[in-house]
This record gives structure tokens, C-alpha cells and sequence, in this order.
């Protein structure tokens, strides 16, 4: 079976030069390389700055990779054709409250990328907007809604919904749950799960809430200063860390568990 | 005597809507010594009541309670004099996002040395306070674990990581030895590591020199690490409040229950990929707050009696407001 996503060698650098004959200053992603199949869910943990959201930015291909390819269904991914990039792999940012535009209707930011990226004629974009606003929990009538109307929830639902509209086959989501509250993270965190069961979405997703990592992900890449310091499964990697690094993490969570 | 005893504190917003209840009837207690965790989610109204005690209410706002008061002296009814003293001595507060509320002007160091209170110094030339200050700021450090202070009093907020600003930030709040330290979700957005750092070091506060803590989070598995006590906030109105681990293992209201097992990490039996316990629907805004108890359109065990808003009731120290609370079965 070829994998729903794999990613072999990504890799990129970053250089800034700081000042007047300054030294130079580089950020390099080494190697990274994946997997995962449809239906999973891959998440990535680590410290601030160690490149987990460039990485995020590379799959969505915001970002050109200095060297390594990713496929989709085994076929690869032309770096320059952003169109067949965005109707497949779809992001969701960390706050949906700054990423959407608060002039437009819900109804209008759902239908802005099928105009861009689709044939269909208004009558079928009307009723894919309604369609994807069911899938994701909210009602027709959210269409004609503004940002303002919108509580957290159904903000970060809307978020979900411009990235579903387009069916997709692999989600990426930069901190989705971290600005939600406790019983809204889990409406929202069900709702992911419940849609991949149905459309066998992929899900790569960054957080530093080691818990619902935990529950939700079959694997694991653990990220150290642009380093894959570590990937497996979830449940092993939890287990048996290899990494000394990896082992201060899962310590430092259970620590907080076992008091 | 608690230290800080808060009973039935309202207070009132002006809207285009009218008077709106953002703090309707809450209770809080701290005793010396204690560390209490004040839990709810975004918008509940965690730093209304925090602003509440600082005194930092707008004046057009109505405040009132049956009581509000600091090791038994009337907060509301002093001089505003006699409040700023207590801020300045016995309360500090400390806030979210540290880098925010630094000044991204001056290097850690000189805003370190400006919260040490006069009074702390000796009578001395103004090079001498300024040496004194400097050995102060190295000690407070110290406490906080900062050990490298040379490579960190020099250095401006925006160049050093998150902890170590939170630390200067505990620093500056220790200064002036205060009895209670309010922590206004002090971890939010932290990685774990750093996170159990900024924990140890409340709680090693706590027990070393007593100090009282009042530690706002919506962050459960930091809260039950850190606190004793809890009390939880939703929409404004206080639900339950108790002992940790009581209100772990028995919740007595729907809401506390929700919340406790909306956290994957405290449901050890929990499959995974199995669905998370949540609870319907979203927080109503203050606009369209709900008559009688605010869970009610929310609540699985919501019923006629609910458009009331129910009084508290307690056994023994653990208080719960809920006509159906879940140790009593439904009819
Ligand atoms: N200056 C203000 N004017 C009008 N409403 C306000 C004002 N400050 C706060 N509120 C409202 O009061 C409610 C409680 O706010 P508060 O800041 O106490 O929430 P919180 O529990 O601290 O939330 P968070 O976890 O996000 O910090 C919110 O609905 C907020 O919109
Ligand atoms: S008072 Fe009623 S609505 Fe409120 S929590 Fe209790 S059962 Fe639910
Ligand atoms: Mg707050």
C-alpha cells in the first residue's frame, strides 16, 4: 500500500546576515523524513524556534524546500504548482480568529477558494458551502454570519471548514488546540477524529499538549533545533524514548500526571 | 481568619444592552499558607475578579459584595491609601505572557532594581542604595534559580526566552516579600519543560516561605500539580469549590465534572482515539448570558428548576452551587 503522505529529505535553510559585514546567521531544517497513511494523524512536538512551523509551512508549500520531495498517494508534488498543492493539503492556523477576514461572511470565506481553485458555478458552490458548515458542526445559517457573531468554537470550526471545502486529503494544523478552552479543545478535538474516520483525512498537526498528542496521534516527530531527534509511533516513542531530549519532554508531562 | 475572604462579590458592566452581571455572586477564600487554583475558561471572568482584588476596576463599574477583605480589614470601604499600602506590601501580582508586560526599553536589571521598595534599603549616599539595590536584585534572583545574574541583569526582555523573563517577572513580584502572590495564568503557551520549571519554583515559594498563591489557569494538569485548593468559575458565577483532590475524584457539579474529564492525561482507562467527554454548545458571551444558573442550556442534567439561580450549598469545605448536583439522583 503507498502511503497517503511521505516526505523523504525535506530539508531547507534559512540565512540572515545581521548587520554590515555582519556574521552570518542560519536556520537550517535538516533532513525530515515520513510518513503516514490515510486516516492517521501525525504530531509534532518540541521547543519554540526548532522549526516545527517551517516545516508545517513546507507541507502546505507557503514555503519552497531547498532539497527533498513529498508525495501524495506515491505521486510527487511539483514544488511550483501551488494549485494542485492547495486542493490537497489544507492549513489550519493556530488562531482562526486573526486568519479570518472579518468584512466577509462565513459564506464568502468558504467560497473564496472554490472560486479560485474550482469549476463550479455558484449553484454548486452554495451548496458545498452549506454541506462543508454541516460536516464541521455549524448550521446553514452561519454563512450569513460575520467574525464578530462567532463564539472561539465556532471560529476555530470555521477555520476547519475553509480548509474541508476544498476535500482535501491531508490537514495541517499549526497549535489548533492551544487557544481553545477545555470543552471547546474537546469538541474540536472529536470532530478532527470523527472526520477522519469518515473521509480518511490525514492529519499533521504541532502542539505543545502532550496529553491530547497523546490520545490523538499514531506517530510522532520530535524536533530539536531544525533536528528530527526522534520519530515512531506514539505510543512507543512515549514508552521507550530514545532521545535524551525526547525523555525530558515525556518526564516533564508525566511529572505533572503522577502527582 | 483567611487571609483574603471574598463573599458574594458582584460586579456590574455597562453595555449597550443595559447592566450586565460579569461577577455574579462569586466567592473565594485564601488562607495563609494556601495555594488555590481559580480555574474557568476564557472570558469567565478569572481576571475581572483578580482586577477586583488589585483594585483595578474602573470607577463607572458597580462593585459591591457581603464582604471583601484582607486579613480582616474591609477592602472596599478603605482609604485608598490604606489599599495601595497592602498592594505595595502584602499582594503581588504577576501576569500571562511575560514579555508582554515587561518594558522592552530597559534591561531586565534596572526594571528589577526599581521594584526593590525603599523602605528595604539602608539610609545611605545614593551610590551606596544603588550597590544595595544591585546585591538585592542579585539575591532575588538567586531565589528564583537565576544563577548566571551577570549574563541576564544586562540583557533586554525581547532577547531572552520566555522562563527566564517569567522568573524576572516572580523576581520583581518577590521584592517587596509579599504574603500572596497571584499568578494570572503564569504558564500560558509554555512548553512542558519550562512549564514544570515556573511550577517548581511557585511551589517550592510556597513551601519554603509560606507563601500564599492564587494561581488563575484554565490549564488543568498544571493546576492540580501546583494547588491544594480550587475554585471554579463559569461565566462569572462561582460553581464549586473545594480540595483538589476531592473535586477530582467526586465533582459534585456538572461543569467541574466536564472539565476534569475533557483532560485525556487524568483518564488513565481512556482508549485512544476514543471520543473526549465534552459538553454541548459553547460559552454564551456576556450579552447573552442565560437566566437563573448560566450552565443551564449547556447542561445534561439541566430541568425546570434551573432557570433559578441556585445558592450554595456545602458539606463539610466543599462547596457546590447546582440544584442536581451528580451525588444526588435525578427523578
Ligand atoms: N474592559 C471591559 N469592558 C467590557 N467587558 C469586559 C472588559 N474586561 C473584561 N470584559 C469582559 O468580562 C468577561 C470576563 O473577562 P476576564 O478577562 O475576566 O476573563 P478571563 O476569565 O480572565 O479569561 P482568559 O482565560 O481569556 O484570560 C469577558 O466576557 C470579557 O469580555
Ligand atoms: S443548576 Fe441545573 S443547569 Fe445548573 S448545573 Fe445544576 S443541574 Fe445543571
Ligand atoms: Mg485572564
Amino acid at each position: 500500500m503507498t502511503a497517503l503522505l511521505s516526505v523523504q529529505d525535506l530539508t531547507y535553510t534559512i540565512r540572515k546576515r545581521q548587520g554590515w559585514l555582519g556574521s552570518e546567521e542560519r536556520f537550517t531544517l535538516s533532513p525530515v523524513s515520513f510518513e503516514i497513511n490515510a486516516g492517521e494523524t501525525l504530531a509534532i512536538i518540541g521547543d519554540n524556534g526548532s522549526g516545527k512551523s517551517l516545516l508545517a509551512r513546507l507541507l502546505v508549500g507557503a514555503e519552497r524546500p531547498s532539497g527533498g520531495h513529498i508525495f501524495l498517494n506515491g505521486q510527487k508534488l511539483d514544488p511550483f504548482n501551488i494549485k494542485q498543492r492547495c486542493l490537497n493539503i489544507r492549513m489550519i492556523f493556530q488562531h482562526s480568529n486573526e486568519s479570518l477576514n472579518p468584512g466577509l461572511s462565513v459564506g464568502r470565506i468558504l467560497e473564496e477558494p472554490l472560486k479560485l481553485n474550482t469549476q463550479l458555478d455558484a449553484r454548486a458552490r452554495q451548496e458545498k458551502v452549506v454541506n462543508t458548515l454541516k460536516l464541521v458542526g455549524l448550521l446553514p445559517d452561519h454563512q450569513f454570519f460575520y467574525r464578530h457573531m462567532l463564539s472561539d468554537g465556532q471560529r476555530q470550526r470555521v477555520g476547519l471548514a475553509r480548509a474541508l471545502v476544498l476535500d482535501p486529503q491531508v490537514i495541517v494544523a499549526d497549535e489548533p488546540f492551544a487557544a481553545l478552552d477545555p470543552s471547546v479543545r474537546s469538541q474540536t478535538v472529536n470532530l478532527i477524529m470523527a472526520l477522519q474516520r469518515e473521509l480518511g483525512l490525514g492529519f499533521v498537526f504541532i502542539s505543545h499538549n502532550l496529553g491530547i498528542v497523546r490520545h490523538i496521534s499514531d506517530r510522532l516527530l520530535v524536533m530539536q533545533k531544525g533536528l528530527v531527534v526522534e520519530s515512531g509511533k506514539t505510543e512507543t516513542v512515549f514508552n521507550w524514548p530514545k532521545s535524551e531530549y525526547t525523555e525530558k519532554l515525556v518526564m516533564a508531562h508525566q511529572s505533572l500526571i503522577n502527582r | 481568619m483567611p487571609l483574603l475572604d471574598i463573599k458574594n462579590l458582584t460586579l456590574e458592566i455597562e453595555s449597550t444592552q443595559g447592566w450586565i452581571k460579569a461577577l455574579d455572586k462569586v466567592s473565594l477564600q485564601l488562607e495563609g499558607g494556601e495555594v488555590r487554583a481559580l480555574v474557568g475558561e476564557s472570558g469567565s471572568g478569572k481576571s475581572l475578579i483578580v482586577k477586583s482584588i488589585v483594585g483595578a476596576i474602573p470607577e463607572h463599574w458597580r462593585i459591591t459584595a457581603d464582604r471583601m477583605s484582607w486579613k480582616g480589614q474591609d477592602l472596599i470601604s478603605m482609604s485608598s491609601d490604606a489599599r495601595r499600602r497592602i498592594m505595595r506590601e502584602d499582594i503581588a501580582v504577576i501576569f500571562q505572557n511575560p514579555v508582554n508586560s515587561l518594558d522592552p526599553s530597559a534591561s531586565l536589571g534596572e526594571q528589577l532594581m526599581e521594584s526593590i521598595p525603599d523602605h528595604l534599603l539602608d539610609k545611605g549616599w545614593f551610590w551606596q542604595r544603588a550597590a544595595q539595590r544591585k546585591q538585592i536584585a542579585v539575591k532575588l534572583l538567586h531565589k528564583v534559580g537565576i544563577k548566571e545574574h551577570s549574563k541576564y541583569l544586562q540583557a533586554y526582555p525581547s532577547a531572552l526566552p520566555d522562563d527566564i523573563c517569567q522568573k524576572f517577572m516572580i523576581a520583581s513580584a518577590l521584592a517587596a516579600s509579599p504574603k500572596l502572590l497571584i499568578a494570572d495564568d503564569p504558564t500560558r503557551g509554555m512548553e512542558v519543560t519550562t512549564k514544570v520549571q515556573i511550577l517548581k519554583l511557585l511551589t517550592r515559594l510556597n513551601k519554603i516561605r509560606g507563601l500564599s498563591i492564587l494561581f488563575v489557569s484554565h490549564d488543568l494538569l498544571a493546576i492540580s500539580n501546583m494547588a491544594n485548593t480550587m475554585t471554579v468559575l463559569y461565566c462569572g458565577q462561582t460553581v464549586e469549590s473545594g480540595k483538589m483532590h476531592q473535586l477530582r475524584r467526586r465533582p459534585l457539579h456538572p461543569y467541574t465534572h466536564a472539565l476534569m474529564e475533557s483532560a485525556p492525561s487524568f483518564r488513565k482507562d481512556l482508549p485512544p482515539k476514543s471520543p473526549l467527554a465534552t459538553l454541548d454548545g459553547t460559552i454564551p458571551t456576556l450579552q447573552h448570558l442565560p437566566i437563573g444558573c448560566r450552565l443551564g442550556p449547556r447542561c445534561p442534567r439541566a430541568q425546570r428548576e434551573c432557570v433559578k439561580v441556585p445558592e450554595e450549598r456545602r458539606i463539610h469545605n466543599h462547596f457546590y452551587s447546582c440544584h442536581f448536583p451528580l451525588h444526588r439522583s435525578l427523578k
